[in-house]
This record gives C-alpha cells, structure tokens and sequence, in this order.
C-alpha cells in the first residue's frame, strides 16, 4: 500500500530524514518509535503533504501512484488520514459542518453522490459512539473549547467518518491519561481491516499494549536502524534509546 | 443640471427637513462645506481620500412617493427605488411618514459633526420618520431597503426613528442596486427610549462605482438597548460614521461589524461611542477581510464623560489580509476621564491560519472551499449576530 524509499527530506536547509525506506502493506499495523528529533513527527507531515518540508530525493508511492505529486487534499481523498499531534482549533466552523464538507469531497472525488442529511447523522452518531465523544462536542466548533483528550478523541472521531486506507497517528498518546488512551486505542483497533493500515508514531510502548503493531521501527537520526515485532518496543522501553545508539 | 458635488449640493433645494435652526446654522458654519472638502490632513479622514468624491458629476434624482402600496410581505417594507419610495401599510402602533413630520423636538438633543453630517444636514431631500408608539413590541422586523441605479446620481436622505418608553423593534436595512460614479448620504437618527430595545441589521452591498456615505446617531436614555450589526460586502467606496451617545443610566450597545473587499474597494467604519452616564456597557466587534489590493479603515473611539462611572466598555477589531497589497488602518481609540470603569480595546491583523489551512485540507478539503470555510468561521461571531435569518442566508451568499 505504501512504499518509502531512501527518502531524504530537509526543512530551512537542515536535513531531518536521511534515507528512510520503509514500506507497509494492507492489513497491517506498523509502529515507529525513536528519540525525541529523530524525523518521527517529519515523516507523518511529510506524508500528509505539509509544504514547509522539502522533499530532496526519494519516492513515496500508494496504493502505486506517486504521492508527492498529490496535493494535500489528493492525498487526504486517496485515503491518508494524518491523526494529528496538536489537533488545530477553528473558531466559527462547526466539527459537523466541517465533517460533511470533507466526507463530501471525498465522495465526489470517488465519484460518489452527496451523503443525505440524515445518513450522516446515523454516522456522526454511530462514529462518535465509537470513541465516547459526547454529541454535544460533534456540533461545537473544531476543537474550540476542548480538553486535551477531546481533541485527540476528535482526531479519531474523524478518522472513523472519513474510513482512510492508511491512517497515520502521530503521536496520539502525547497528553493522554490512561482512560482516554484506551478509549483512543480501542477506537483506531475497531477501525482496523483487512484492506487499511495503520502506522503509529509515538515516543513510548505505553500505546502499544493497547494497539498491537505487526512491525517495530527504530527511528534514529532520520533513518530506520531495526526493525522487529512487538517485543522491540518492550526492549527499548525496558533499555532505552542509548541501546540503539550505541548498538549502532 | 448637474455638476460636481459641490455644485451639487448648491443646487439642491435648501432641505424641506424641520431641523432645528441652530443645527442648521451649525452646518452652514461647518467649514467642510463651506470651503473645502477634508483631506487626508484631517485626522477623521486619514486614510480616506475625498477626491474622487469632490469631482463627481452628479445629478440628483427625484423624490416622489408612490401611490401604490407595497403588498404585505413578512417585514413591513419601505423600499426606495432612486427617489420613489414605496411604502407598505404600517401595523397599529407603528407610524411611517415622510421626513416633513420628523419630529422636531427630538432634534434638539442632536449635534453635527464633521463633513459628511454637514452636507446631509444642509441638502437632504427627504427621508422616512418612523415611531414606534410607547410599549409597542412590532413582531415583524421594519425592513428599509434603498436601491440607487443609474450613472451620476445621488441621494441624500435623513431619516429618523422614534422608540418609545418600553417599546421594542426589529430593523433591516439594505443599500443595493448598481450604479455608476453615484452617491448616497444617507443618515439616520435613532432615538431611544427609556426602556426601548432596537436590533438594527445593515446590509451595504452596492455594485459599481458607488459611493456610499453612511451615518448613524443613535440617541439612548435610560435603561435602553441598541445593537447594531453593520455588514458591508464588496462595495466600491463606504464611508460608516456611527456615533452613539448613552445619555442616561444602564444603557446597553452593541456595535457589530463586519466588512469584506475585494479589487480596489475602500470601507472605512468611524464609530464614537460617547459613554455620558454611570452604569452603562458597550461592547464593539469589527472584523474585516480584505483580499487583492482593498483597503480598509476602523477608527473606533469610546469616551467615558467624568462621573460616568461602573462603566464597562469593550472594543475589539480583527482583520485578515488575504494578499499583500490589501491594507488596513485601524486605530482604536479609548478617552477615559472617570475613575472607576472598566475598558478594553485591542486590533489585531494577521494572514489566514495555514495550520488550520493544511488541517482542513489534510480531511480532503480543497484549498478554496477550506479558505471559504475559515473566512465564514472567523466571521461567524458578526454573523451569529445577525437576527434576521434572511439576511443570514444572503451573507453566506455573499461570503462566497
């Protein structure tokens, strides 16, 4: 489903990821772990399309097109869903009315007529069940006004009326309190299928004891170093990153 | 005949208005007129240029009341088409004439300030006086809608509206049509009384090179409200004076704006809001979004009057430029001699959120639509404000 290969990516000149390969396939759930300045949170932007990143060599491809050569909203229609960080607040426009607008376009781009009014409310309710979010948050403001746990709950909110091929959660953990975490979890675990994949991006193996990964990566200065199954995470957990480091 | 405004306004029959004779000899005193028109010398008029306006020829259309009345529609509609007015029939407590039966006394709280007052005081042709008898609650809102078309005409027009003690209303007003190198001077007067509760909407969507000079005096006594949503789209030159003078105990005022240009588009909103009276609050929320090379001006100035005091007083002014040639003046301006008050004002200008720019289009959301999205979700707050759902309706229009 997506193929990375020897991907180098610089910001204001300074090179952040420096030949990263990787690639996922449909049906698995992928975690990549690494120290703080690693590339982690690049990769995730990188992906969605955010333009500040430049991309100097390497491909990307999904599902065997070239992602870099989709705009933002291509990609987002293609089916990456980028879950993320620090989930943006947006006065004045509503989650529903924002919602319908994304589900819309999405729709119209796979040739898809308009949902009804009334099978998107079946879904807002049906969705946001799915991740404890209170009906009363669905018709507030983008994130205005939301706690911490709100917000990434809202994150999985979207990502479960948008049904992305590839999800990408960065760092979803961050900020999160026990409760909210297994809430989060249970709603990207509820998601997963046979057809999508999921890659999670965090900074501690606390999340995947709730989201079993099929892949650990190592994420150290801009390249992966190791890759294993679950039990790298609780390897490094229990060894920290120094282990990677000087094992390198 | 016609000529340029001067000329213009010299031509115009002295104004059949009963105004007071001392506010008359005020604006013939009112130098503005007299020698010259205000240049950017003149502080109220800074960052606006009069030029264009001082060489218009202009001819004035003719005033005249239609016979036949408009059918009855769910606002009662006073529509004037250039000079021909249009009426429908008012409901028991609501009373409609033309400018000759404004009522004079009221005047004699009024002042006239600055050049476009002056001209208006001197050379308006008419106007509607509406009043609102004394614990009237009118369901339905007063809808005024004035439409100017053609090339070189102007208007100039003075209305006035009387609430009485504990009466309530609802208001619209719109300026519309399209029109060539015109002019509307339009000024109300609004007087507020004790009790009263008044909603004004304004809608200022002319198209053309028209230019629209608008002002409002809104007269509170004691334990009155007043809102006003000021709403200005795409129009080729607006000049907003609004001056608001709480003279008695426990006033409320609401002053909302919003105002979008784009291409050359000039908007200047001027508001005064003269706190006379302890125990009062205002608060004042103007937002702008100016695209291509439109210019745009807030001055907002709030006075608190010594003894004036338990003031609460709140102005704020936000603006996003979309490119780099558009620009904003805003200046916000605060005067306090009491003691005991509580005053806030502040502007801020920025460009659009890209974080939530790239956060919309990362669900899918083209770059437009997300733009249109976060321009009506920053407007949403003067929109929100807004009581008539028609008018709702037709600024989302608008905002697209």
């Amino acid at each position: 489903m997506l193929k990375i290969t020897d991907l180098h990516v610089s910001i204001n000149g300074t090179e952040i990821l420096k030949g990263l390969t990787l690639e996922i396939k449909a049906g698995e759930v992928h975690a990549i772990m690494g120290p703080n300045g690693a590339g982690k949170s690049t990769l995730a932007s990188v992906l969605a399309g955010k333009e500040d990143y430049e991309v100097t060599s390497g491909t990307i491809t999904f599902e065997g097109q070239d992602l870099l050569e989709m705009s933002i909203e291509e990609r987002a229609r293609e089916g990456v869903f980028l879950a993320f960080q620090y989930p943006v607040e947006i006065p004045g426009v509503s989650n529903v009315n924002f919602l319908k607008t994304a589900i819309n376009e999405i729709r119209e781009h796979k040739g898809l007529p308009a949902l009804s009014a009334k099978d998107f409310l079946t879904l807002v309710k049906e969705k946001s069940a799915l991740v404890a979010l209170d009906a009363s948050l669905a018709s507030r403001a983008v994130n205005e006004g939301f706690s911490g746990g709100e917000k990434k709950r809202n994150e999985i909110f979207q990502m479960a009326m948008l049904e992305p091929k590839l999800a990408v959660l960065d760092e979803t953990d961050s900020g999160l309190d026990i409760d909210a975490l297994r809430i989060v979890a249970g709603g990207v675990n509820a998601l997963k299928s046979k057809e999508n994949a999921t890659l999670v991006i965090t900074h501690y193996q606390r999340l995947l004891d709730y989201i079993i990964p099929d892949f650990v990566h190592v994420l150290y200065d801009g390249k992966i170093v190791k890759t294993g199954g679950k039990e790298l995470a609780l390897e490094l957990e229990e060894k920290g990153y120094d282990w990677i480091k000087t094992a390198e | 005949m016609s000529g340029t405004l001067i000329d213009f306004c010299k031509q115009l029959e002295p104004t059949q208005l009963n105004l007071p004779a001392a506010l008359l000899q005020a604006a013939k005193d009112g130098v503005e007129f007299q020698h010259h028109f205000p240049t950017t010398r003149d502080e109220a008029w800074k960052y606006t240029r009069l030029g264009r306006v001082a060489a218009l020829k202009l001819s004035p259309v003719k005033i005249n009341q239609s016979a036949a009345p408009l059918p009855s529609s769910d606002s009662i509609d006073i529509i004037f088409e250039n000079g021909t007015w249009y009426c429908a029939e008012p409901p028991a407590g609501l009373h409609i004439d033309f400018s000759s039966d404004l009522d004079s006394t009221a005047w004699n709280a009024c002042t006239i300030q600055g050049h476009v007052q002056h001209i208006n005081a001197l050379t308006a042709q008419g106007g509607v006086a509406i009043r609102i008898d004394a614990n009237t609650k009118l369901i339905k809102p007063i809808r005024i809608i004035h439409r100017l078309q053609g090339e070189h005409t102007g208007l100039i027009l003075h209305h006035q509206l009387v609430l009485g003690n504990h009466a309530s209303a609802q208001l619209e007003v719109f300026f519309e049509g399209t029109s060539e190198d015109s002019y509307a001077n339009v000024l109300f007067d609004f007087f507020i009384g004790p009790g009263a509760d008044l909603h004004t909407d304004m809608v200022q969507h002319t198209k053309g090179t028209h230019y629209g000079f608008h002002t409002q005096r809104i007269y509170q006594q004691k334990d009155s409200t007043f809102a006003l949503q000021t709403l200005t789209a795409n129009t080729h030159f607006t000049r907003n004076e609004i001056e608001v003078f709480s003279q008695e105990e426990g006033t409320h005022t609401q002053l909302y704006g919003a105002f979008i240009g784009r291409e050359t588009n000039h908007i200047d909103n001027h508001t005064y809001v003269h706190h006379m009276a302890p125990n009062c609050t205002s608060d004042e929320n103007y937002k702008g979004v100016l695209s291509d090379k439109a210019t745009g001006v807030f001055n907002g100035k709030v006075k608190v009057y010594q003894d004036a005091q338990k003031i609460n007083a709140y102005q704020s002014n936000k603006n996003i430029l979309l490119s780099d040639q558009a620009t904003i003046n805003a200046k916000p301006e605060l005067e306090i001699y009491a003691d005991d008050v509580k005053c806030s004002h502040g502007s801020t200008t920025g460009q659009l959120d890209q974080q939530a720019l790239f956060f919309l289009r990362a669900r899918g959301i083209s770059e437009a639509k997300a733009t249109d999205m976060l321009i009506k979700g920053f407007m949403a707050e003067i929109v929100g404000a807004v009581k008539s759902s028609h008018i709702q309706e037709a600024l989302h229009t608008l905002l697209d």
